[in-house]
């Protein structure tokens, strides 16, 4: 399990993040929710590491995060950031192999880089230099990248459980994209990879998650079954929309669930 | 719009696409250098105002290895002035490659070149003071250090100022490419102001010795700087070896470092210490030498991609061997006069760097 206890960050005296608790179980996906600036890629960068000075306890398996080795973090737990940029002329494959990085077998595992590449459709882009894809492409290659970090879940060197964050990870796809590699994503989970995922599109999420939890100003508003999404009042509550908005995007995320089950 | 921009590369190598697939195999470039270094250390132990042939060069080099006394002029010029001078070209060249591949990782920027960021002229002006001071306000300094002066105090000049460019320049994690030029600039500015009132206080003797700093130059390689400086560059370049693997996560953002595992604040601080180190010592012998760290690490890039584990190794045999012909040149170009190496460098690097400006002004915009 990935658990957060009360967790909180604040500068100075401002809390970007009030104390609250969240747990994502293995093979599970759970979307973060909320407005722009409640503090949700605030809390993604708690779990990462990128943020130090945190309070409360995050746990991975029975591991603090806070004292456990940076390599055990890094072959278990693999983070998507929302963009990243290079100045040097990488192909798109040696940005991937740089997934397997904290585990030093570039060499050995080229069917996996193959794999992951083909699963979020980038085999062909692997000779292309990284600056000269567009956004998308970009952003497909570091989910190859990110996934091939922890493809060791799939296989039989499995060891322990493997969590993955993703920081709004599809914001430069197109729908067809965006649910191809939510879909992508999915399949972690018969590995028991729990999913974090930090989510702008709330149809998206009402379309791919188990569970959602709800931010607003830095509080947990809400956490629960995705079915959370069809209420309207919690819509209205959490993004600040007029009711008349706040019940049609619960239509529409009732509807997307119903999809689902199709 | 966008496929006018794809099929027109900004700019690369000449169109000559058998020899360029074949120029970017590794084992071929690594083969180019080796063999260049080779010949071209024979030509400069060669070439000079004495001539000498090659059966003579190899012989006085076997002699040097074997450790048998100096026989004859010949031989005396080859082991007392040329080998040192070309063992300090490929020492001094190797150290500011792999300098300027380091500051370049850190910055994730190729521009930033320890001379275009103000490193080497913070070194300089450590120097410089050394040398003119050492008698005056710096005169406990240079008894506390002894002949280790020089290369200590331009070490911590040009730390100081690889610091404060860190510190201006970065911000969040993002290096602004920009702002890291202008500061540099206006360092640059800085380090040859307070030079200039430094040559207001110095005498004859101390002038001339400035002048060759403030210019470059490989002429005044003893065996003694040699040990001294194989030590000084020898051992960061080593240490920047085991940090190859981080440094290329780290070209991704420090964020995507530290979740490969990375320790990002002890990769950056090693890194940026140990080309302070290189560049500073690489001063204190030979005086400003700007561009190495620009063009070499550029050059093989295009060749070899820019993965670090292969990428610094061989940036410092090329950066030997740019050196190396660039002092070469300045020293037979015009005999008798012995040309400042730095000069010579910066006409074959200005324009490299020129052409790398236009091409990231024109990737951004």
């Amino acid at each position: 399990m990935l658990v957060a206890q009360e967790l909180s960050y604040r500068i100075g005296n401002r809390y970007l993040l009030h104390p609250l608790n969240l747990v994502v179980q293995p093979g599970e996906r759970v979307a973060l929710l909320g407005a722009n600036g409640a503090g949700k890629s605030t809390l993604l960068s708690c779990i990462s590491g990128d943020v130090r000075h945190y309070g409360g306890q995050i746990w991975m398996a029975s591991h603090d995060l806070a004292r456990c080795p940076r390599t055990y973090r890094a072959r278990h737990l693999a983070v998507m950031p929302q963009k990243v940029e290079l100045a040097f002329p990488f192909t798109a494959h040696q940005v991937v192999l740089m997934g397997r990085a904290p585990h030093g077998d570039e060499k050995t595992t080229l069917h996996w880089q193959q794999q992951v590449m083909e699963l979020t459709q980038v085999w062909h882009l692997r000779d292309r230099p990284y600056s000269r894809l567009s956004g998308g492409e970009q952003q497909r290659v570091q989910l190859a990248r990110v996934l091939l970090q922890i493809w060791d879940a799939t296989s039989v060197r499995a060891d322990g459980e493997y969590y993955l964050l993703l920081d709004e990870c599809t914001s430069a796809l197109d729908p067809a994209h965006q649910h191809t590699v939510m879909n992508a994503v999915s399949q972690l989970c018969q590995h028991h990879i729990g999913i974090l995922a930090v989510m702008h599109d709330v149809a998206l999420a009402a379309s791919w998650a188990d569970r959602v939890m709800l931010l607003k100003d830095g509080r947990m508003i809400a956490s629960g079954n995705v079915d959370l999404l069809t209420d309207s009042s919690l819509m209205e509550q959490c993004y600040d929309l007029p009711e008349e908005l706040a019940s049609q995007y619960a239509r529409s995320n009732r509807n997307w669930l119903e999809s689902r089950h199709l | 719009m966008n496929d006018t921009t794809l099929n027109s590369p900004r700019w690369s190598w000449p169109r000559l696409t058998g020899l360029q697939q074949w120029l970017r195999q590794p084992v071929c470039v690594i083969g180019i250098l080796v063999l260049g270094l080779l010949i071209v250390s024979l030509l400069a132990l060669m070439q000079g105002p004495v001539a000498l042939s090659s059966v003579d060069v190899l012989q006085s080099l076997w002699a040097t290895i074997s450790g048998a006394e100096i026989s004859s002029a010949g031989d005396w010029v080859v082991r007392e002035l040329r080998l040192p001078r070309v063992l300090l070209a490929l020492l001094v060249g190797a150290g500011l490659a792999v300098a300027g591949v380091a500051t370049q990782g850190v910055f994730r920027n190729p521009l930033a070149d320890p001379g275009l960021i103000g490193v080497s002229s913070g070194a300089a002006l450590a120097a410089v003071a050394v040398i003119v001071l050492k008698d005056t306000w710096l005169q406990e300094w240079s008894q506390l250090t002894g002949p280790l002066a020089l290369p200590i105090a331009a070490f911590l000049g040009g730390l100081v100022v690889t610091m404060m460019m860190y510190r201006l320049g970065t911000w969040g994690g993002q290096t602004h490419i920009a702002t890291l030029l202008l500061a540099g600039v206006a360092i640059n500015v800085l380090a040859g102001a307070a030079t200039g009132v430094l040559t207001y206080m110095a005498d004859d003797q101390q002038l001339r010795t400035m002048t060759f700093w403030s210019m470059g130059s490989l002429a005044y390689g003893k065996w003694d700087e040699i040990q001294v400086l194989g030590l000084l560059i020898g051992l960061p370049m080593l240490l920047c070896l085991r940090l190859v693997r981080p440094l290329n996560a780290l070209l991704m953002g420090e964020n995507v470092a530290n979740h490969l595992g990375f320790d990002v604040q002890h990769t950056k601080r090693w890194l940026l210490g140990m080309a302070a180190l290189m560049v500073g010592s690489g001063v204190a012998v030979a005086g400003m030498i700007g561009f190495i760290g620009l063009v070499v690490p550029h050059l093989l890039r295009l060749m070899i991609g820019p993965d670090h584990r292969l990428l610094l190794p061989l940036s410092a045999l090329a950066g030997g061997l740019l050196l190396l012909v660039a002092d070469t040149l300045a020293r037979t170009w015009m005999p008798p006069s012995d040309l400042p190496v730095g000069l010579m460098m910066a006409l074959i690097g200005g324009p490299v760097f020129l052409l790398l400006l236009m091409q990231q002004v024109r990737g951004k915009g």
